[in-house]
């Protein structure tokens, strides 16, 4: 089986192609030129490419292929009703719903939306309970605006899902998306200087549920990483326990190993660059107790910013880590974060990496 | 008969083809006859701020204003000097 890494940047999207030694990599690209790619990722149902796509001129949409990206289809018409009195901003993070429903797809985005398809992504529908969502009056828009910029189904369930929206929280449905409760219990906003512990308002940078215990979410926030061991319904924050700074990004799992989860922290929200003036990642191994530094292979001279959506692995083992630079570079470890190697530099601005499977 | 000509991200959008004949009474009309109306028009209906349009080399600024006989309509893009 081979291993692909599909990196959405400012100027379309790269594919990396390699085999499972995850050493020697091709690069293919770009496709979808002229598009920003919020985000891409190959669903492992079908093998389809679905792409979160953008355009400064003629807005958000999404893209999907058949045929490993030889040719793209759009999907059309994704839009806000006229009584939500929105429109669509931007297209963030397209997911695979959940296994016992194959052409059920969910796309999500600005201002703090969500569409689901029924058809593989040929048409997308607003999920009209988020719209209509009691606390929405008290969601502030983050420097990337106000986007949903994470979606995780429950594979144990397929009515429960989870989505985050910065600066929202997290917020989960047990019934398929018809309803959507806060869960953020634990979670500081500490830009709110009257209440750091608001229902909602948390500014979540990304939300991952653990694959084989889907009651375990990580998160990466503003204001800290923090972990969760009953389905979001409270949070501990990780700290203080060898990670230089609470602030970052992307978030990545092993998916063998439900107490393993990587970040890659940045001084802080005033500057934000990583620290130490090094490339580092910090990978935890006893569920958020203690970090340690990963840097071999790593530049140790690098002032370095990784998106929401940089950080990814795959399904092999060891877990491959993959991670995409703004500089354009996308590093690789395929050892669990023991030894990295960069696969590609001189990209355009990363916004994305996700691995898939590829044969 | 009516020609509208698209820049090419556009033209890759509609399936390659950058150059639509077809009959329209209003530039409105036209535009929401090629198969990118979506990229050119929100969904209220509003051309995208983005979107310039020209009819005959002049800049429109009425969409619903009659075409009289003949016309070439041009979608061009903001130009955008100083975006990375």
């Amino acid at each position: 089986m081979g291993v692909a890494v599909l990196v959405g940047t400012r100027k379309g999207l790269f594919v990396l192609t390699g085999d499972e030694t995850r050493r020697e990599w091709s690069v293919e690209g770009p496709h979808l030129t002229g598009w920003d790619v919020f985000h891409a990722m190959r669903d492992p149902r079908d093998g389809t490419l679905h792409a979160a796509t953008n355009n400064w001129v003629y807005g958000a949409t999404a893209h999907r292929s058949r045929d490993l990206g030889k040719t793209w289809e759009r999907a059309e018409g994704i839009g806000l009703p006229e009584e939500s009195e929105l429109t669509w901003e931007k297209s963030w993070h397209v997911e695979p719903g959940h296994a016992d429903e194959p052409e059920t797809l969910w796309l999500g985005g600005t201002p703090g939306a969500l569409f689901r398809s029924r058809d593989g992504g040929s048409t997308w529908e607003p999920v009209q309970s988020l719209l209509e969502h009691p606390t929405r009056e008290k969601w502030n828009p983050g420097a990337g605006g106000l986007c949903c910029h994470s979606i995780q189904m429950d594979p144990s369930d397929p009515q429960r899902l989870y989505i985050a929206i910065s600066a929202a929280g997290t917020f989960r449905s047990d019934d398929g998306g018809e309803s959507w409760t806060p869960k953020n219990s634990g979670v500081a906003a500490d830009f709110f200087p009257d209440n750091a512990f608001p229902e909602v308002g948390q500014c979540v940078h990304k939300l991952l549920v653990h694959p084989a215990r889907p009651e375990r979410l990580w998160q990466q926030n503003h204001c800290g990483v923090y972990r969760s061991d009953n389905r979001g319904d409270t949070w501990e924050r990780l700290e203080d326990n060898g990670l230089p700074s609470g602030f970052g990004f992307p978030l990545a799992l092993d998916p063998a190993d439900p107490d393993a989860a990587y970040v890659v922290p940045e001084e802080g929200a005033e500057n934000r660059v990583t620290p130490n003036g090094r490339l580092g990642v910090y990978r935890t191994r006893d569920g958020g107790a203690s970090w340690e530094l990963l840097e071999d292979g790593l530049p140790q001279q690098a002032w370095q910013s990784v998106m929401r959506e940089g950080m990814s692995f795959d399904r092999l083992d060891p877990v491959g880590i993959y991670l995409g630079t703004q500089s354009g570079s996308v590093w690789v470890s395929p050892d669990s974060g023991g030894e990295w190697l960069e696969a590609v530099r001189y990209l355009p601005t990363i916004l994305s990496v996700e691995a898939a499977e590829w044969s | 008969m009516v020609v509208v000509l698209l820049p090419s991200l556009l033209a890759r959008e509609a399936g390659g083809e950058g150059r639509f004949e077809l009959e329209a009474a209003t530039v409105r009309e036209a535009l929401r006859g090629v198969p990118v109306r979506d990229l050119l028009f929100d969904e209220r209906g509003e051309l995208r701020s983005l979107v310039n349009v020209y009819l005959d080399k002049t800049q429109v600024d009425d969409l619903d204003a009659a075409i009289a006989g003949d016309a070439e309509i041009r979608v061009v893009a903001a130009i955008a000097g100083g975006r990375g």
